[in-house]
């Protein structure tokens, strides 16, 4: 087998002790092969840092092919940047107590794969994690943020319980209807920029929708 | 378990887009092809499919007096005039609705199962109990809309209790396709439609009087006008449940002078 095509899982750690970027750079200076897919934990990366990461890559003559992630944040922005990225759920039994107690948010969090379709309504306690499309009809609620990798059609409301702070991002949002705390606002009219995750969150008491990347 | 016995549910969601003219034209096409086949009309509030079949005057007993056990299957069931491949389990009148329950469906479609390669059940529109009565019954599932987006939004609600069911393959029928509306955007285009639902498409059913034609005399499309373009249709649509890879219908065929349009409203975008 040539090397070239071997693809080689690295793992990136970010601590108080040790920063990413420097963990990056110290695996791939002892690295030969060329392909690599990036294990990035629980840490929440922006699109800005996942372009920081494919350049840093570059730098050491390797190729960034993919993803996988526990943190929703991350898995969006590598999707939205056009990286085959792969989701992973945390299971319970690998957490150690020690985990559960930094993620006391994430544990909350809804997870759902597959389509939403007309008539369904899906509510979290936490924040909302959608892998598909939420179509015309559907209904989805969080306390916390809702993330949709898919399409979101029909109506979102995050935050439900007041926090004004939510945001609902998604890889395409055009909905029928936008809902942060007590906000409400209507979809917007125009076709959306396609492969470009958007965000809306409140700014200045009105919801505003944004690429993903400037947050 | 016999894994050669189909039973696929047809429904819609919404009423009206040609559930029981879909369950009469598969029923016909599938037992020209040799295959047994028994349509079970479970729309009881409002059944027709005796009507469509030709086969209202020759009912006897219906599905209610075979769960009473005052008759037996085979003295229920009606064999088509032509198809002898094909017979009708007809429904029992509207009070059945207050005592039906998933289990006697189950019963009924387990008994045909014993004596048909393929059930096919008309299901009633909407998704209360009729509607979930049918579905306890079923394997599989053809949901039938328009291009419409009242349509596609019912469709789309019956998917969703299709998959939380268990039904498997669920496959889409996208009936009364007018080429040249869907060609000017007045029309929702066909990506539309399975962009949304998400279902592999079994089938595109033309728009065509003949149906209308073919629905007043009790003679399903297929049986006769087998050469008109919703018929062709309807062929197409049984030979793809079994599997045979037939292209979507040719549009220059079918309504000639479409052709290059055809082919661009499969990717035209309306909302
Ligand atoms: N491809 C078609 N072209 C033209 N007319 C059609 C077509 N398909 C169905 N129709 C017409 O639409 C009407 C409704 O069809 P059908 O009774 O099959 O619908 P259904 O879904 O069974 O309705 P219900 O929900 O009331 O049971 C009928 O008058 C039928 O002739
Ligand atoms: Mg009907």
């Amino acid at each position: 087998m040539n090397s070239n095509n071997q693809k080689i899982i690295i793992n990136i750690e970010d601590s108080k002790y040790i920063n990413w970027e420097i963990d990056l750079k110290n695996k791939l200076k002892m690295l030969k092969s060329k392909n690599l897919e990036i294990d990035s934990k629980n840490i929440d990366f922006s699109c800005t840092d996942i372009s920081k990461i494919i350049a840093i890559a570059y730098q050491y003559n390797c190729k960034i092919i993919g993803f996988r992630s526990t943190s929703p944040k991350t898995i969006i922005s590598s999707q939205s940047l056009g990286y085959k990225s792969e989701f992973i759920i945390e299971s319970s039994s690998n957490n150690t107590s020690e985990i559960n107690k930094k993620n006391l948010t994430f544990s909350k969090t809804q997870f759902h794969q597959g389509t939403v379709r007309s008539g369904e309504y899906l509510e979290s306690l936490g924040d909302l994690l959608i892998l598909g499309d939420v179509n015309p009809g559907a209904k989805v609620s969080a306390v916390g943020n809702i993330i949709i990798w898919g399409r979101l059609l029909g109506i979102a409301h995050a935050g439900c319980k007041g926090d004004f702070k939510a945001t609902i991002s998604a890889l395409q949002l055009r909905p029928v209807q936008l809902r942060i705390a007590k906000k409400v606002a209507r979809g917007p009219k125009e076709k959306p920029q396609l492969g470009i995750a958007e965000l809306a969150r409140i700014d200045s008491d009105e919801i505003i929708i944004s690429p993903l990347e400037t947050t | 378990m016999e894994t050669d016995k189909r039973v696929i549910l047809i429904c819609s969601g919404k009423g009206g887009v040609g559930k029981t003219t879909l369950t009469a034209n598969l029923g016909i096409s599938l037992a020209r092809q040799g295959l047994t086949t028994a349509v079970l009309d479970a729309d009881f509030g409002l059944r027709n499919l005796d009507l469509l079949l030709g086969l209202e005057n020759r009912i006897v007993y219906t599905a209610q007096e075979v769960l009473e056990e005052e008759c037996r299957l085979d003295q229920a069931l009606v064999k088509h005039k032509q198809e002898s491949n094909l017979s009708l389990l007809p429904a029992g009148n509207p009070r059945m609705l207050d005592w039906l329950k998933p289990d006697d469906m189950k019963r009924i479609v387990e008994m045909l199962k014993e004596q048909f390669n393929y059930v096919l059940i008309d299901c009633p529109a909407g998704v209360e109990d009729g509607f979930k009565n049918a579905m306890a019954a079923s394997q599989e599932a053809i949901v039938v809309t328009n291009p419409e987006v009242s349509a596609v939004r019912d469709a789309d609600r019956v998917i969703g209790l299709l998959n939380t069911n268990a039904i498997k393959p669920v496959q889409l029928v996208l009936n009364r396709v007018r080429p040249k509306m869907m060609a000017n955007q007045e029309m929702l285009s066909i990506d539309d439609v399975t962009d949304i639902l998400a279902l592999p498409l079994l089938g595109l059913v033309l728009e065509d009087e003949q149906v209308i034609v073919s629905t007043n005399r009790g003679e399903p499309l297929t049986l006769n006008s087998v050469n008109s373009p919703a018929a062709k249709c309807y062929l197409n649509i049984a030979k793809r449940l079994q599997g045979e890879d037939i292209p979507l219908i040719d549009p220059i065929k079918e309504s000639s002078g479409f052709g290059a349009k055809f082919r661009r409203l499969m990717q035209t975008k309306i909302f």
